[in-house]
């Protein structure tokens, strides 16, 4: 393309004169996704907690590493077995002038049931029995039972302002008193200007926000769903910033000197999961026979699947390098993450061997079920994971499917082997292991997506004592000390960590990425 | 008349009907859409208040029941995902998608009908070829692609204009438009070429075919006997005679790219209706799903009856036969 040479800086230019001093006190962010509503509580889709962070606060701050820093409450300290006493910062302001204290958290707290939708927030309150506002900045909490991650809970509570929001707490009434802006007050970086379902989110910067001015006077978040699209309304100048650039599409950018590519850790992890029930649907012998018992309850077929498995493969060719091999269930450096579990190496001859060793010299067969449209490279993955399982002799039948279909049947135990990404979104152990790898027990309250009847005594009890210690350090063992019992049986194989990629405006911006993926205009600066 | 309206009406109530007992079923059998939505932190209280909050406890036929009778009361429900009246969403996204459908299959068909005639009046010429291989183009080409090149071309490498999004809207009777304006007119541009391709190809084939059969029937041969010029000929005769099959594809094109412009409005981001039903689907905001297909389902019908009408009006054997 010769033209491309002359126009492309000819169009910089023109776009620079055109919009002049107006775009340098303006951010216009292009994102994937928005939020379902204008008020903070009603989802917890990633997208709505990012939009809403522009102009809530959340209680705790979770930071770029989703280590957990003072937001609104300065510091927090466990009073006594099943209460946490919150201290709150001193001359934080509402949008309206109005001053934030102790009544707002109670509040927020005790709306979020009420006005929650079906991406329940209710989750963050979940521990929660009461609240006693002992003065205007201090609060106790109460929970049902020892809640040693409660702060952890409190990085996506937002807080809203009792009085701006007190005629717009009923299912009925919140959506519109939010997304007409009358009821959307916070504390955030920004206030609220306009906004439409699925349209641009409009922002003003907040001059008295309590963590200093923001570089941006206004600031548009765009929603553009199209990957594609998204990356040429930055290439055509529509937008300064855009988020979740495709792997295909970063390859180019890495040689397009207008556009900087910013990688960052994901928390997503992509996990194969083996079914440990007696009796499995999906697989049988290769001649299509049924067969005596499910050897994915053999640990030397695990160990063999893991080891038919090339990680550096995956990353390389399926990722396009947008990707790290990973061997547990949480990234390097969370709370809970062990140094302890080895790299899985990628070895056929052994798969062979190990799956003859289990009595299935010929192998068997079996149908791999993995979403496709849910996070990047999904269903390519599946299909990698696919070939090279047949090539050690476990015939598998790839079914990369929709995520609309995908999970309502995972959760029916329909599948056998099955992959998808989970994200440790909270940054500690509690929330991936207590939700995969305890086995399913609504009385405790753990093993909600144990979707492969996996059970380990020892693991249950490790995650139970772990989610009553009030000792981090001890916690933080205890938690390793599950990890590494659950990587060790293989019912849970990690593949891969995924990586995403913002594309900026060559030389204008500059920003950190964050390990949930969230892109902040408060936290995006001027490049000079 | 009056009875061919009547039962028209009744056919629309029944299509409707029909409608809202498929999406219903087809959801349910799909599966749960707390499994797509709940977050992983749930336990299973936080789980079974979502799902009795949403109605999804009760029976199948009892969900369907109160919809049905909330339907006849004039209310379609909340949708689950954004909490606001489903009538509310799709009416806010509705002019978006109308004015750029309109602009499109309007100009795709006086166009396709300029072009069809003229290639089917002059078929050897040197134009007709080149009408006739944009055509086979239009057709074959698939929009996506097709957009994506546009973007590519227009607005990423020549910057001539956006690459999407709608413009800037001005008020008309309440209803927000980008038409007017400069800068929504230029927001438009881009999809509705991408929109209109197909459409053009096909009216410039509908008409070429239509113009080369009526050349040489003896209606066109005596009026040229009667002295009549060619483009009164062509214009009081030709055009009649093949608008039939014309009009109605342009309603069934109308129609069916009012409710499905999704390719064209995701690739542009225009924040039309096609657009949310595809999202919808996608997490299963069953309210939405079904308000979406019966007011389809009501376009279509309310289409093909205006249709029905006119061509009565322009045919009077169709109109005897209305009639009689």
């Amino acid at each position: 393309m010769k033209y491309r040479k002359f126009i492309m800086p000819l169009a910089v230019t023109l776009g620079l004169t055109a919009v002049g001093a107006a775009s340098a006190q303006t951010l216009t962010m292009g994102v994937r996704g928005g939020p379902e509503s204008m008020d903070p509580h009603f989802s917890a889709l990633g997208p709505h907690a990012e939009a809403a962070k522009h102009i809530f606060d959340t209680l705790v701050w979770s930071g770029t590493d989703l280590q957990i820093e003072p937001g609104l409450a300065e510091s927090w300290a466990p009073v006594d077995e099943d209460t946490w006493e919150f201290k709150l910062r001193q001359g934080v302001k509402f949008h309206d002038g109005s001053n934030f204290d102790a009544e707002d958290v109670k509040f927020s707290i005790e709306r979020i049931p009420v006005v929650t939708g079906p991406t329940t927030t209710a989750i963050y309150v979940r521990r929660v029995a009461g609240v006693d506002v002992i003065d205007s900045h201090t609060l106790h909490i109460h929970t049902d039972g020892r809640a040693a991650t409660l702060p952890n809970d409190f990085i996506r509570l937002f807080i809203v302002s009792s009085e701006a929001a007190a005629a717009y707490s009923t299912p009925e009434t919140s959506a519109g008193g939010f997304n007409s802006g009358a009821a959307t007050i916070g504390t955030g970086p920004y206030k609220y200007v306009s906004w439409e379902p699925k349209g641009d989110l409009v922002l003003a910067r907040n001059d008295d926000y309590w963590r200093g001015k923001g570089a941006w006077e206004t600031v548009i978040r765009k929603e553009i769903p199209n990957d594609s699209s998204r990356l040429a309304a930055l290439k055509a100048g529509q937008v300064d910033v855009i988020n979740y650039v495709s792997s295909v599409d970063y390859l180019a950018l890495d040689r397009d000197a207008n556009i900087d590519a910013v990688k960052g850790d994901s928390v997503y992890i992509m996990n194969l999961q083996l079914d440990q029930r007696e009796d499995t649907p999906l697989v049988r012998a290769i001649d299509g026979s049924d067969l005596a018992e499910n050897p994915l309850r053999d640990l030397k077929v695990r160990q063999a699947i893991d080891h038919a498995i090339d990680r550096q493969t995956m990353v390389d060719i399926v990722l396009e390098g947008l990707g790290k091999p990973a061997n547990q269930m949480m990234p390097p450096g969370f709370f809970g993450s062990s140094e302890a579990i080895p790299m899985p190496a990628h070895d056929p001859a052994k798969a062979k061997a190990l799956l003859a060793d289990a009595g299935y010299p010929n192998g068997f067969e079996v149908d791999l079920y993995c979403t496709a449209d849910r996070l990047p490279g999904d269903g390519a993955i599946c299909q990698g994971l696919g070939q090279m399982l047949t090539q050690v002799g476990i015939k598998t039948n790839v079914n990369a499917i929709s995520k609309t279909v995908y999970f309502p049947a995972q959760a029916r135990l329909e599948y056998s082997m099955f992959m998808n990404g989970w994200g440790t979104l909270t940054g500690e152990a509690s929330y991936t292991l207590g939700g995969l790898a305890h086995s399913n027990n609504p009385d405790v309250k753990l093993g909600a997506y144990n979707r492969i009847e996996y059970k380990n005594d020892d693991v249950d009890m490790l995650l139970q004592t772990g989610a009553r210690m009030m000792d981090p350090d001890e916690r933080r063992a205890t938690y390793e000390q599950a990890m590494e019992k659950v990587m060790a049986d293989k019912a849970y194989i990690s593949l891969v960590q995924l990586q995403t990629v913002w594309g900026a405006k060559a030389g204008m911006l500059k920003f950190d990425p964050r390990f949930d993926e969230d892109t902040l205009a408060f936290f995006i600066t001027p490049a000079n | 008349m009056l009875g061919f309206i009547i039962q028209r009406f009744l056919q629309a109530v029944v299509v409707m009907a029909v409608m809202t007992v498929i999406v219903f079923c087809g959801v349910y059998a799909i599966g749960n859409p707390i499994d797509i939505v709940i977050p992983p932190e749930a336990t299973q209280d936080i789980r079974d208040e979502v799902i009795r909050r949403l109605g999804l406890d009760r029976p199948l036929y009892e969900q369907y029941f109160i919809f049905m009778s909330n339907l006849l009361q004039g209310d379609l429900g909340r949708s689950f995902v954004y909490n606001i009246p489903v009538l509310e969403l799709i009416g806010g996204r509705l002019p978006a998608t109308l004015e750029l459908v309109l602009i499109s299959v309007i100009s795709a068909t006086v166009l396709g009908v300029s072009l069809g005639i003229y290639a089917g009046y002059r078929p050897d010429s040197w134009l007709s070829k080149a009408i006739m291989a944009i055509s086979v183009l239009g057709f074959s080409v698939p929009s996506f692609w097709v957009g994506l090149i546009l973007i590519l071309f227009f607005a990423v490498n020549l910057g001539w204009l956006p690459a999407g999004g709608r413009g800037d809207t001005v008020e008309i009777w309440g209803v927000a438009w980008s038409f007017p304006t400069l800068n929504g007119l230029s927001h438009i541009v881009l999809p509705a070429i991408n929109l209109a391709l197909f459409k053009l190809a096909m009216m410039i084939r509908l008409a070429r075919a239509g113009t080369r059969e009526i050349m040489l029937t003896d209606t066109i041969k005596f009026a040229r006997a009667a002295g009549l010029s060619e483009g009164t000929i062509l214009r009081r005769h030709l055009l009649k005679l093949i608008s039939i099959p014309i009009i109605t594809v342009f309603g069934l094109e109308l129609g069916s790219t009012l409710a499905f412009a999704v390719v064209t409005e995701t690739i542009f981001s225009w924040p039309g209706v096609g657009k949310l039903i595809i999202d919808s689907i996608g997490v299963l905001d069953r309210p939405v799903m079904v308000a979406y297909l019966v007011l389809v389902a009501l376009v279509f019908v309310t289409i093909n009856f205006v249709i029905d009408l006119v061509f009565a009006m322009i045919d009077p054997r169709l109109r005897q036969g209305a009639t009689a």
